[in-house]
């Protein structure tokens, strides 16, 4: 479904990533880990459009979608839930949710659906983005991402500053996707939910991929774990 | 009760008119939160047009459907070009590069069509009057009431009951999400901007046979048509609809009935909204906008910085030895407004707060010289401290019912409270001489030199202009100004660490209005005259593009602005006719190519001292 | 005397009750960490605590004081001091600057005009200690917004140390790190001293058990327990509500 090869990319006149190669497949989990500033958020950020590679090619369904703008990567089904939730605080909720949803009645998600996957959302409906609590803007988010029927999503860091509980939710979730086709590529801190969810680990470290591999490789791999994830 | 009726109808019709504006400037300003100041320019650019293509086919409806395309046309390109690199760099620029496209349209319509008032002719076909129950009232009126309530349906329709709105808002929240959720941004912005700019067309040919059409007509209907969306909600189709309904018909029957004081209500009444509700009637109390994107850290001065600024000042000591008598003149008068721009900075660019009302204490200080002179003959120099003294002291009062306020309320609140002392200029005529102004009393002297001599006054307000500059480099650089600065970086931060920023800000106020004041003082002793129109809006309009011309949150900016202005002013008028275009295309290139004002710029090119 | 008292507070956004008679005490030198489900009215209470958000009935002591309603500026005077949930800094000036002003009001002369804000040696002083009690050191002159992230949530805590509070209020001070940032503020926090009374919100399990005297749970704006951290961590509804463990 998706595929980067190769890919440089440049923030300003930095040279962040460097040649990183990744493939996520119809319903499947790949997670990205490492430090703060090992470039996680940048491949992100660069499948999205928001920053053009330089050099290497990302194909998502086939097409090479290097060079587009962010809204047209959007339109092609790529759902995208950034770091800082991007909820806009003068919509409501509801707004929020259903201002750029195209196809709210064809596709399979609906605001009732949303609704039933985070029940706290539906009780604010009418409160605007920037009244919301921290957590209640990160379940937004991840809503609002969903609203628009995706076939790839891509989560940055989808469980900070949420309740242990609306963690498993969410864990419980991302593999409901999973199950229904859906490609996912996840950045995450939290290593238990990395764990959980992904089929396929990368282990980012200065803009390269230094480790890949499953779930039990990871967890074996005391060396990745200690000099590239600190645990 | 017939002539009752007809002055509602007039109300209304005027109403309308203001809803045309109004509609667009509450897309524009309201959704997209971009200031537009040439939209009454939309508005006479399309009477004008309207009026040619009546007088080449004969026909009005032609003009009603034809003359909007060239004005939309100018819109979209004014979009493109020129406003969408300014979005993300917040009011300051919109404001200062619109302006310069105010300058350029005034000037392009008094070229081609002149300076007389024209008039449209009502369309043949409602030229006739209608009898309905209470009297004769004229069809084309009717009409007009009829055309504006349909515009408003349709609009409704199209805003409300779609989720355009919450798309454009969306895009002014965070254009970058919104991009990453599929949305076209720019395209939908140019869009809802050249509809804006359609209404406002729309508006000025049906407004050509009820209005004069003449340059100037663009602010006369702006300002009423801002202040209809602040009173009726930023943003909200039915405030735009009601508020102007409202402010037409209480402006017709103001003007009917209660002539003195009909302008004293309208601006009384703004005030009443926005401290009742600072969001208007119908708006929505949205987050605060994102900060402006006036960044500059805090520059200590250096030994470097020490000596230029030295040699500028034996520069501006010798400089007068080889100039003329007209020249010293001017100059003198760029020390003044220099003062009164640095008074503006100290609210703008160092506490982040915009004013439009920053005349009302320049003219406070400008009248107590004046007034106190004539009626008690006091000597000037008394009169100019009694001036500061009740400049800080109307500053103060003021301030206080401002400064409980931000962004756009606060910089309606100031409007409208320097409305109310204009007022009171143009109308107290016994004291103040109203718009035919009233002389200095006494010229006095300057350490026993006579200040006609212009080598005299020259110095006076350099002396005046260097003290004033130190002092405020001081505040600047203590911690009071400090504590300004953090208000404007972060006002919520400021309070939570234990500064009450209200009062802070008061006090910002209160100091600014205070050497506004002294700049008001001094200007009429140069001078030797003061009348209503150094307090109008328009007055703290040029100050405000002064100071951002040359550069809010600097020193040295707003003197260099007042110099680059009032030097464009008078010296271009007197080569060029069209020195308003030249003006205009100035400032526009100065947003352009120097973001921050003209001294921004130049610390731009300076290597940063607080650099990582 | 008690740090902070909190006396049957009650706080609502229109029909939605975020406080609910919540009555809480904290001890001097306590430290003392809110849990709770996203939305139960966590950050609201702080919000309360520091003045940010007007409770609607009950009373809030300080030492004592009553300084319920009172604006954020008093309470910051009254020793109370507070972090954000989200980075909430002078983000265009340096991070000198940015403890300079919140030292200027606590121990300086804000509204002093003659003197040089850049050159007071005492402020600066106590500055450069605040950056190394919060490993800081050497991005003095950095411009707060090319900080890192974690960078910045150090500086907000030194910016609420900075007028030295008897009572910190930290609204999740790990969110958004890497578990060897969240490490590094965890030992940051337990170094601080003793005698600082702390209230804090936090998610991180490990971080709540690893700083927490006692705990209080959260739910619906209304305290549902309030015990030290082993009786909460074997409370069945706390697993229920909020750990989401099965029973
Ligand atoms: N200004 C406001 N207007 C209306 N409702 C609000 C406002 N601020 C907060 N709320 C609501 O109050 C509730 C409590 O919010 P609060 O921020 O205190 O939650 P919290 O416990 O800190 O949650 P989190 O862990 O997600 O940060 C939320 O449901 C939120 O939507
Ligand atoms: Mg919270």
């Amino acid at each position: 479904m998706l595929s980067l090869e190769n890919v440089d990319s440049y923030y300003g006149g930095s040279h962040i990533l460097h040649g990183i190669s990744l493939a996520v497949r119809e319903g499947e989990v790949v997670c990205l880990l490492g430090r703060n500033g090992a470039g996680k958020t940048t491949t992100i950020l660069t499948v999205m459009g928001y920053l053009h590679p330089r050099r290497g090619t990302i194909r998502f369904k086939e097409r090479d979608i290097g060079g587009l703008p962010p809204y047209a990567v959007a339109r092609l089904g790529v759902g995208f839930v950034p770091q800082e939730r991007g909820i806009f605080p003068s919509l409501s909720v509801r707004e929020n949710l259903t201002v750029f949803a195209r196809n709210a009645r064809s596709g399979y998600w609906t605001l009732q659906r949303v609704f039933d996957l985070f029940p706290g959302l539906q009780a604010r409906e009418r409160n605007l983005g920037f009244q919301l609590s921290g957590g209640e803007q990160q379940m937004l988010s991840i809503a609002r991402a969903l609203m628009l029927d995706p076939v790839l999503l891509l989560l940055d860091e989808p469980s900070e500053g949420l309740a242990p509980m609306i963690v498993k939710e969410i864990v419980d979730v991302l593999k409901h996707l999973r199950g229904k086709g859906m490609a996912i590529l996840l950045v995450e801190q939290n290593l238990r939910v990395a764990l959980a969810v992904a089929d396929r680990h990368h282990v980012m470290n200065k803009g390269e991929i230094c480790f890949t591999g499953g779930s039990e490789e990871l967890e074996n791999s005391e060396s990745v774990l200690r000099s590239y994830l600190s645990v | 009760m017939e002539l009752l009726v007809a002055q509602l109808l007039n109300g209304l019709v005027y109403g309308v008119l203001l809803f045309f504006m109004a509609a667009g400037l509450s897309l524009i300003f309201g959704l997209m939160n971009v200031v537009n100041l040439a939209h009454g320019s939309f508005f006479m650019l399309g009477a004008f047009i309207g009026f040619s293509i009546f007088h080449l086919t004969g026909s009005f409806w032609l003009a009603l459907v034809l003359a909007p395309i060239p004005v939309v046309m100018i819109g979209i390109v004014m979009e493109l070009w020129f406003l969408r690199p300014l979005y993300a760099r917040g009011h300051m620029d919109q404001v200062l590069l619109t302006f310069g496209f105010t300058f350029v349209f005034y000037d392009l319509v008094q070229t081609v069509w002149g300076k007389v008032v024209l008039t449209l002719p009502t369309p043949a076909s409602l030229q006739s009057t209608v009898h309905i129950g209470l009297g004769v009232f004229s069809a084309y009126r009717l009409f007009l009431i009829g055309f504006g309530f349909a515009v408003a349906l349709l609009l409704w329709l199209l805003l409300e009951r779609s989720r355009l709105g919450a798309m454009v808002r969306a895009g002014v929240d965070n254009a970058g999400m919104a991009a990453g959720l599929g949305a076209n941004i720019p395209a939908l912005f140019t869009g809802v901007f050249g509809f804006g700019v359609l209404l406002a067309a729309l508006g000025g040919v049906v407004a050509g046979p009820v209005l004069g059409l003449y340059p100037g007509m663009d602010t006369d209907i702006l300002i009423p048509a801002f202040i209809v969306i602040v009173i009726g909600g930023m943003g909200s189709l039915r405030g735009a609809f009601v508020g102007s309904l409202l402010i037409g018909i209480a402006d017709t029957f103001g003007k009917a009935y209660l002539q003195n004081v009909a302008l004293f209500l309208i601006y009384l009444a703004m005030i009443i909204v926005l401290l009742i509700r600072p969001q208007g009637l119908f708006g929505i109390k949205y987050a605060d906008a994102p900060p402006s994107a006036l960044a500059r850290t805090i520059m200590p001065s250096t030994p470097r910085t020490r000596a230029l600024a030295l040699i500028a000042l034996l520069a501006l000591i010798a400089l007068p030895f080889g100039l003329a008598d007209y020249p010293r003149a001017l100059i003198a008068e760029i020390f003044i407004f220099a003062i009164f721009a640095m008074s503006l900075d100290l609210i703008l660019g160092f506490t982040g707060l915009m004013s439009l009302g920053h005349a009302a204490f320049f003219g406070l200080g400008a009248y107590s010289v004046a007034v106190l002179g004539a009626q008690f003959g006091l000597n000037a120099w008394l009169g100019l401290v009694a001036g500061v003294l009740i400049a800080a002291a109307g500053a103060g009062l003021i301030g206080f019912f401002c400064v409980r306020s931000g962004g756009i309320p606060f910089l309606m609140l100031t409007l409208a409270f320097s409305q109310l002392v204009f007022s009171v200029a143009l109308k107290w005529r016994d004291v103040t001489g109203g718009s035919d102004g009233m002389p200095l009393a006494m010229q006095p002297s300057f350490f026993g030199f006579s200040l006609s001599h212009s080598l005299v006054m020259y110095f006076m307000t350099l002396v005046f202009f260097v003290a004033v500059y130190l002092g405020l480099r001081r505040l600047i650089n203590a911690p009071l100004g400090h504590a300004f600065i953090g208000i404007r970086e972060n006002e919520a931060r400021m309070a939570a660490i234990g500064y009450p920023t209200r009062a802070y800000k008061l006090l910002a106020f209160t100091i600014a209005g205070a050497i506004a004041g002294l700049a008001g003082g001094l200007y009429v002793i140069y001078n030797g005259f003061i009348s209503s129109d150094a307090v109008y809006w328009t007055a703290s309009g040029d100050i405000l593009i002064m100071t951002m011309l040359g550069g809010a949150g600097t020193l040295i900016g707003p003197p260099i602005g007042a110099a680059a202005f009032l030097l464009m002013k008078n010296v271009v008028s007197s080569y060029s006719e069209h020195w308003l275009s030249i003006i205009g295309v100035a400032f526009i290139c100065c947003v352009l190519f120097f973001p921050g004002g003209i001294w921004g710029a130049v610390q731009k090119l300076q290597p940063a001292g607080a650099k990582p | 005397m008690n740090v902070l008292e909190l006396d049957h507070l009650h706080c609502a956004f229109g029909k939605l009750v975020v406080t609910d008679d919540v009555c809480l005490t904290i001890g001097e030198g306590e430290r003392h960490v809110i849990i709770g489900p996203n939305g139960a009215g966590k950050t609201s209470l702080i919000n309360q605590i520091g003045g940010q958000l007007k409770p609607a009935a009950g009373r809030i002591l300080v030492s004592g004081q009553d300084v319920t309603g009172k604006p954020p500026s008093h309470i910051s005077r009254k020793g109370v001091a507070r972090t954000f949930q989200r980075n909430n800094l002078f983000q265009n000036l340096s991070v000198i600057e940015n403890l300079r002003l919140a030292l200027a009001v606590a121990f300086g002369n804000p509204l002093d005009v003659f003197s040089m804000a850049a050159r007071d040696q005492a402020l600066i002083g106590r500055a450069r200690q605040l950056l190394q009690l919060t490993h800081l050191d050497g991005e003095e002159k950095c411009i707060v917004r090319t900080l890192s992230y974690g960078g910045q949530r150090q500086l907000e805590i030194a910016m609420a140390l900075a007028s030295e509070p008897k009572l910190l209020l930290l609204d999740e001070p790990t969110s958004g790190m890497s578990p060897a940032e969240t490490a590094r503020m965890v030992e940051l926090i337990a170094a601080l001293p003793r005698s600082l009374s702390m209230l804090m919100i936090e998610h991180d399990m490990s971080v709540v058990f690893s700083i927490a005297d006692r705990i209080t749970v959260l739910h619906y704006g209304k305290i549902l327990v309030t015990d030290a951290p082993a009786a909460i961590q074997a409370n069945e509804r706390v697993r229920e509500i909020y750990l989401g463990m099965a029973h």
